[in-house]
């Protein structure tokens, strides 16, 4: 009975082209315009690192001014000082902790044809590359004596060894960065983690930066800092007097696997705290705060506000569309209810008649799941060209093409049920009498 | 084969109330062939509905084929509509969308039939009335009679005990009516029993009884002779086979 | 009137949709345009700039035998003396870009004296006539108060120039000409111009709060800000980024955009919630029209027989058409009724959660006009149909 039914509603649809057309353009539009805005949506919100991201924590310390807090007693400072930072790295109890800022340079490819071009920074403990899962294309990171003796090492990213070797393995080749060399001990596999979550300074989706170099080599190399910096005193006079000062500008990450581990880290940063304000600083009340991955996300509010506004309104035009869309289909079934009457006298029972009418609904659902998913294409394309650093929140994957099937199937059975209801129940001897 | 006894039928609306069928009663024997004759408003149409078991009724008892009908759930009257009986309409009511042989096919379907047994039905019925070359064409390629003999052989492939015919001749010229009605006679022959409506007292007599009914009773019930050419063209046609 | 409501009461899901149907889009329409209008207000809002005469970039000194100082000054009288060129400055940081820099001033002297924060901009006597500012009172650096200083040191520079609004944030009884302000409530600087308006950076929450230094940081990044005559900036664009390129191997040209598009990407978010919105309305609209439409034709061929009896019994073509077209005016309103509370209902919610201000009155009016306007368009064509039914489809039977 499926497929009599089904190529029954082939025939229905090809009886009536252009209502065909509107029904499932109808559909299509309101899944494409819901779809493009929820994936933009759901990648905003996604977690960037689902294996550890409730391990990985964002450590605040309230190092702000006495008399003023820095947005709010709740909102204290995002980043952490130099000082601060250095110190956690060489006494915090956690299995994996990481200090690092970004920062902004030249690098000058050794063919001398090619023009010396700007990239970012990421000044970082080795810590990084594990704590964050990057993948290796190859080499690793440094060693411990690499951050301990602050060496000129660095690791790429996929796209700079690309620009600078080619592609190639560059291993142990050099690369200069400003004026100085750098040895390459690393290249990484093409990697975004969207939201690029461990710093969202500036922009948060924004690719990951293009080399990393020991955060040892800040001091004696007078590497400048290139996000952002907040001070709420004095900077110093001069770079030695900046890394002590009490400007934040660090971002300081922990990975603590168990609680046992988070209440240690916590009763050890209030003890550090305690320490310091011996010596005059943290004046405030006690105040540190871990956030994971997720807490942090929502914290910083990385899904901007215009995104729920469209998503809210997205989903009421797919409501629009369906409510179009009952209207339509039930001018379809009732414009040939008389077919229905026929067989009805034949013996088709109403289950049989509802059940013929949902077919069809459904194959019109199909149908407008694909028109949808071409335009949700469509739109994603759009809206990528429309934002900065959109790339990595507009790409539609399978999970995300089985989502818009099944809402369109969902949402069109929804609109159907009323006509195909309607059209089971009328009275089978009203239509037989004339045509 | 039909047995009613003093069936009510009442149709409301939010001004009027009209009692299309009042104590109605009739039997009609198994192999019979009865012709309903009524002026327009008398409650031909109605008495047919009930018969089709197409409507329900709210006072008295119906028996169709041994069984009692009166109040069977609405699945249960589908199921009998689509095994014990045929329609043949006015207008024909075939389904435009679908050809010939896929409209003989749409009782057969929710009869749940295998596929080889349908095929079999629709080839033999569609030869019935000699249309078993035109079955990949769509109704509106047929002239009106050819479409009431693929209405007929629709009917026929269901094997029904009671064909119920409605005005069958009313949207054919003459000749193709004196046709079709011979086609009816012939089915009739071979057992089938059948009830038709009609207005023209020449189509009537192709019956073995005629009812007249009016303001929903039946006003006087009269055997007919045989209509003497009707009878020998049917058996001259020698088309009319049972299944 | 009354037998059109009746029998609009009598097929009421076809028009029970359609009403739902334009209360939804009218509650949309409204938002979305009232957003559009918004971002759109926005993004128009004149910078004080001469937006389409500029044009910047950055010089990279990137090796040790980089001098910043000379660099910049000889840069400085190259650009100046270009054909086309109206002027150039060196500064700290492009405006209207993903960069800025703040600090908080303050009336009185003393710590953590109240005060407000505002976008710095440092730059020489060429400062204002580079970016095309408008001085509204009191002077312009002079040759002599501009300083170059080293970027590890500290340094407060006797007078400043601030905008009109900074002006007012910081006096509100608008004698700000002369006064003295204070960085961080210590060292003093006396205020001795103002500008109409300067758009710097939004990170203090105020763009339009900035305030003008006169000293170039010798730094080995240095932003620079040329300013062009009407229709040469194109043509100087690339020309002065081979030129500085070429004139000194020990630095390099980045991130060279005209204002436009430095402004145009600044405001970049904005747009593209307009863009969107903009194509949401419309295809709102269009399937609104399209369902209005859907149903009057469904109803022109369902009442066929009805509408040729009314015309057999003397009904004018442009009765039918009347008939349709009041049908469809009652649906619209009623939609529009539901329409403007949900739409009020909706910025309400808007207005809780998403800091989008209260919906100015007139667009609901307005909205409520377009579809109006959208129900009598949708149904014109299917009330014309209706009205050429013939009057003889009242003696057909079948």
């Amino acid at each position: 009975m499926f497929f009599y039914n089904l190529r029954l509603a082939w025939l229905s649809l090809r009886r009536n082209p252009v209502l065909s057309v509107l029904i499932i353009g109808a559909i299509g539009l309101g899944i494409g315009t819901a779809m493009t805005m929820f994936t933009v949506y759901h990648l905003m919100s996604a977690d960037p690192i689902p294996q550890k991201s409730s391990r990985l924590y964002r450590v605040q310390l309230d190092n702000w001014n006495p008399d003023k807090p820095y947005e709010s007693p709740d909102h204290v400072p995002e980043q952490t000082t130099y000082r601060d930072s250095v110190a956690l790295m060489k006494e915090g109890p956690a299995p994996l902790s990481n200090a690092m800022f970004r920062s902004f340079t030249i690098a000058q490819p050794l063919d001398t044809d090619k023009p010396p071009y700007p990239v970012t920074v990421r000044v970082t403990y080795r810590n990084f590359f594990p704590m964050f899962d990057t993948p290796f294309e190859y080499g690793g990171p440094w060693g411990k004596a690499d951050d301990a003796e602050a060496h000129q090492v660095v690791v790429l990213s996929h796209d700079t060894n690309e620009r600078l070797f080619g592609g190639k393995n560059s291993i142990g080749r050099s690369v200069k960065l400003y004026h100085r060399y750098f040895k390459v001990v690393g290249v990484l596999k093409p990697w975004r983690p969207t939201p690029r979550y461990y710093d969202l300074t500036a922009t948060a989706f924004a690719k990951p930066d293009d080399v990393y170099v020991p955060l040892s080599l800040t001091a004696p190399l007078q590497i400048h800092q290139g996000g952002s910096t907040s001070c709420w005193k004095d900077s110093g006079s001069d770079f030695e007097a900046f890394l002590n000062s009490e400007c934040v500008w660090l971002q300081f990450w922990v990975q603590l696997d168990t609680p046992a581990q988070v209440a240690a880290y916590k009763s050890f940063l209030d003890d550090y705290v305690r320490e310091q304000k011996k010596l005059g600083r943290f004046q405030r009340p006690l105040n540190n705060r871990l956030r994971n991955v997720m807490q942090w996300l929502s914290y910083e509010k990385v899904v901007a506000s215009d995104n729920s506004i469209l998503l809210g309104l997205a989903f009421m035009f797919l409501a629009v569309c369906l409510v179009n869309m009952t209207g339509l289909l039930l001018a379809k079934f009732l414009g040939r209810a008389a077919q229905s009457g026929v067989r009805r006298a034949l013996g088709a029972s109403r289950v049989m008649i509802f059940y013929q009418h949902l077919v069809e609904v459904g194959v019109i659902g199909v149908c407008g799941g694909l028109v949808g998913l071409a335009l949700s294409w469509l739109g994603l394309r759009l809206v990528s060209g429309l934002y900065r650093n959109y790339e990595g929140l507009t790409q539609l994957d399978p999970t995300l093409a089985g989502i818009a099937i099944g809402i369109a199937l969902g949402s069109a059975l929804i609109a159907g049920i009323y006509p195909a209801w309607r059209i089971c129940r009328t009275s089978v001897a009203m239509h037989l009498k004339t045509q | 084969m039909l047995n009613m006894t003093r069936i009510n039928k009442v149709y409301r609306t939010d001004l009027v109330e009209t009692r299309a069928l009042r104590d109605f009663s009739l039997r009609v024997d198994e192999g019979e062939f009865v012709a309903v004759t009524g002026p327009s408003g008398s409650g031909k149409t109605t008495f047919l509905n009930v018969t089709g078991l197409l409507e329900t009724f709210e006072q008295g008892e119906y028996e169709l084929d041994g069984k009692n009908v009166s109040r069977l759930s609405d699945n249960e009257r589908s199921r009998i509509r689509n095994e014990k009986i045929g329609f043949i309409f006015q207008s024909f009511n075939l389904i435009p969308d679908l050809d010939i042989f896929d409209n003989v096919d749409v009782p057969l379907r929710y009869r749940g039939l295998r596929a080889a047994e349908r095929n079999r039905r629709i080839q033999e019925a569609l030869e019935v009335v000699g249309l078993a070359s035109r079955m990949k064409h769509l109704p509106s390629q047929l002239s009106g009679g050819q479409q009431q003999r693929v209405a007929i052989a629709r009917a026929l492939a269901g094997q029904p005990r009671l064909l119920l015919a409605d005005e069958p001749t009313g949207n054919v010229d003459s000749l193709m009516a004196r046709e079709i009605l011979q086609l009816i006679s012939g089915i009739n022959e071979s057992g089938t029993t059948i009830v038709m409506v009609t207005h023209d007292p020449e189509m009537a007599r192709y019956a073995h009884r005629n009812v007249h009914i009016m303001d929903g009773q039946v006003t006087e019930v009269e055997a007919v002779d045989v209509h003497p050419t009707a009878r020998q063209q049917a058996t001259d046609a020698g088309r009319i086979h049972p299944l | 009137m009354r037998p059109i409501l009746s029998a609009l009461l009598r097929n009421k899901t076809g028009a029970v949709l359609v009403v739902i149907q334009i209360a939804i889009t009218l509650a949309i329409v409204v938002n979305a345009l009232f957003i559009v209008n918004q971002r759109l207000a926005l993004i128009g809002r004149p910078t004080g700039m001469d937006e389409a005469g500029i044009f910047a970039f950055y010089s990279f000194g990137f090796t040790p035998d980089f001098k910043a100082e000379p660099t910049i000054r000889q840069d400085m009288r190259t650009l100046r003396g270009l054909p086309g060129v109206v002027d150039a400055a060196p500064i700290n940081l492009i405006p209207m870009s993903s960069s800025g820099s703040d600090s908080t001033l303050t009336t009185k002297r003393g710590e953590n004296m109240p005060g407000v924060n505002a976008g710095i901009y440092d730059v020489d006597e060429h400062g204002l006539n580079a970016l095309g500012l408008k001085l509204v009172a009191g002077r312009n650096f002079t040759h002599q108060e501009v300083d170059y200083i080293d970027p590890e040191k500290d340094y407060t520079p006797p007078v400043v120039i601030v905008t009109q609004a900074l002006a007012k944030a910081l006096f509100p009884n608008g004698d700000a000409l002369g006064k003295t302000i204070y960085w961080g409530g210590k060292d003093p600087s006396r205020i001795i111009g103002i500008v109409q308006r300067f758009y710097g950076n939004n990170y203090s929450g105020h763009i339009d709060w900035s305030i003008l230094l006169p000293d170039v940081v010798t730094a080995k990044q240095k932003a620079y800000i040329v300013r062009t005559h009407p229709g040469q900036r194109d043509r100087l664009m690339p020309k002065v980024e081979k030129m500085l390129r070429q004139s000194n191997p020990d630095r390099t040209i980045i991130i060279m955009n005209s204002m436009t598009k430095t402004i145009a990407d600044h405001y970049r978010e904005d747009r593209a919630m307009a863009v969107i919105l903009t194509v949401v309305i419309a295809l709102l609209i269009a399937i609104t029209a399209l369902g209005i439409f859907g149903l009057a034709i469904f109803n022109v061929n369902r009442r066929r027989k009805q509408i040729g009896t009314r015309r057999a019994l003397g009904a004018r073509k442009a009765d039918i058409i009347h008939y349709f077209m009041v049908e469809s005016w009652l649906m619209t309103t009623i939609g529009v009724v539901i329409g403007s509370a949900l739409a009020i209902g909706l910025n309400y919610w808007l207005v809780m959660h998403y800091a989008v201000p209260r919906l100015t009155w007139y667009y609901v009016p307005a909205g409520i006009g377009l579809l109006w306007v959208l129900g009598a368009v949708a149904v014109l064509m299917p009330a014309l149909r209706a009205a050429s039914i013939p009057p003889a489809v009242a003696t057909r039977t079948v």
